[in-house]
């Protein structure tokens, strides 16, 4: 057995407990643990039993097997990035928000130097 | 002899000035404000130099004439000015005009962009800079902001950049500006066309200083520009 198919099923199960976790706390919706735990248990298959890609390869018209797996982890990554990005550009909102609020909610006037 | 502003029209016009680490700059700009008479709000941009405390200063000087509100954090010339839309109409103001604190603008043309506001020719005014006092990585960017203003927002104007502009109250009130950094000046071209507000381009001077020349609109604040251009497509 090679080490990569030991170490990826490892990998795979923390991150499920990982998010199971954060389901349970709240902090992710149960699609997105949904999602991920497939995700995470399609790496386990192919760490375990690599020529399962060829058959999804197959299925998309792609030859290799490692081809699909390199598309699927772009596909999978730039959702992530995209999605980041958005939370990020969310976030900057409600900042700017609070930013301006506070300022116009405290005018600096010369009387306040000499209080 | 130009046009002179009346007393009353002088009490009701408000300037607002975004400022960002310009400690070494701003007073003498604030100051040559404040004797002319004119009264300004002043927005510090979660500036990381004493920009703050040399405001407060020209305060002490002139209260009647500087009003300051301060971002805690720095957000953009945009949110600066947002802030500063915002507070200027706790003033009732009947004309607002926005330039720059660093110098790059001249005191003196601020009759000549108030000028066709207060006869009723416009109601929104930008102030043009000339082409041959830009030093040349500056017009480059600009005529690319120009053409890009041009196609995403189909407003064609000679100076799309310009910080030096005026708007009656009236006006302002029916704008709305959203651009965090410098896409707030396309974003002004492109509300005032939108709300077919009447609008007047004037001929303005322009001071290049090597520290100016290193803020504003250069080809790397035009890339994201640009990008923030196309996500406002959708």
């Amino acid at each position: 057995m090679l080490l990569y198919s030991i170490l990826f099923p490892i990998i795979s199960l923390i991150a499920i407990a990982w998010f199971l976790f954060r389901h349970l706390k709240g902090k992710n919706s149960l699609t997105t643990v949904i999602l991920w735990t497939v995700l995470w248990i399609f790496v386990i298959i192919f760490s375990i039993f690599p020529n399962t890609s060829f058959v999804f390869a197959r299925l998309f018209g792609i030859t290799r097997g490692l081809d699909f797996l390199i598309i699927v982890v772009f596909i999978v990554l730039f959702y992530t990035v995209f999605k980041l990005y958005f939370r990020v550009d969310e976030l900057q909102e409600q900042l700017n928000t609070i930013v301006k609020e506070l300022a116009l909610q405290n005018e600096i006037t010369s009387d306040d130097e000499d209080e | 002899m130009g046009f002179e502003i009346s007393a009353e029209d002088k009490d009701l016009t408000y300037i607002i000035l975004p400022a960002y680490n310009e400690a070494t700059r701003i007073r003498p700009v604030i100051e040559e404000i404040a004797r002319k008479g004119y009264k300004m709000i002043i927005v510090n941009d979660g500036s990381s130099d004493n920009t703050l405390d040399v405001i407060k200063a020209s305060q002490k000087k002139y209260p009647k004439n500087i009003f300051i509100y301060s971002h805690i954090i720095n957000r953009g010339v945009g949110m600066a000015m947002q802030t500063g839309f915002d507070a200027v109409l706790r003033y009732n103001p009947k004309y607002v005009v926005n330039m720059d604190s660093d110098g790059q603008h001249s005191v003196d043309d601020l009759e000549n962009v108030l000028e066709p506001l207060v006869t009723g020719r416009a109601q929104a005014v930008i102030g043009v800079r000339p082409l041959k006092d830009m030093p040349l990585s500056r017009n480059f960017a600009n005529a690319i902001m120009n053409l890009l203003t041009r196609i995403f927002y189909r407003v064609n104007v000679s100076d799309s950049q310009t910080g030096f502009r005026a708007i009656t109250a009236e006006a302002l009130k029916k704008i709305e500006i959203n651009a965090r950094g410098y896409l707030i000046s396309s974003e002004f071209i492109r509300e005032v066309h939108d709300n077919k507000i009447p609008f007047e381009e004037v001929p303005i001077k322009t001071i290049y200083t090597p520290e100016t020349q290193a803020k504003g609109t250069n080809v790397t604040e035009a890339f994201k520009i640009l990008i923030q251009m196309i996500k406002h497509q959708f």
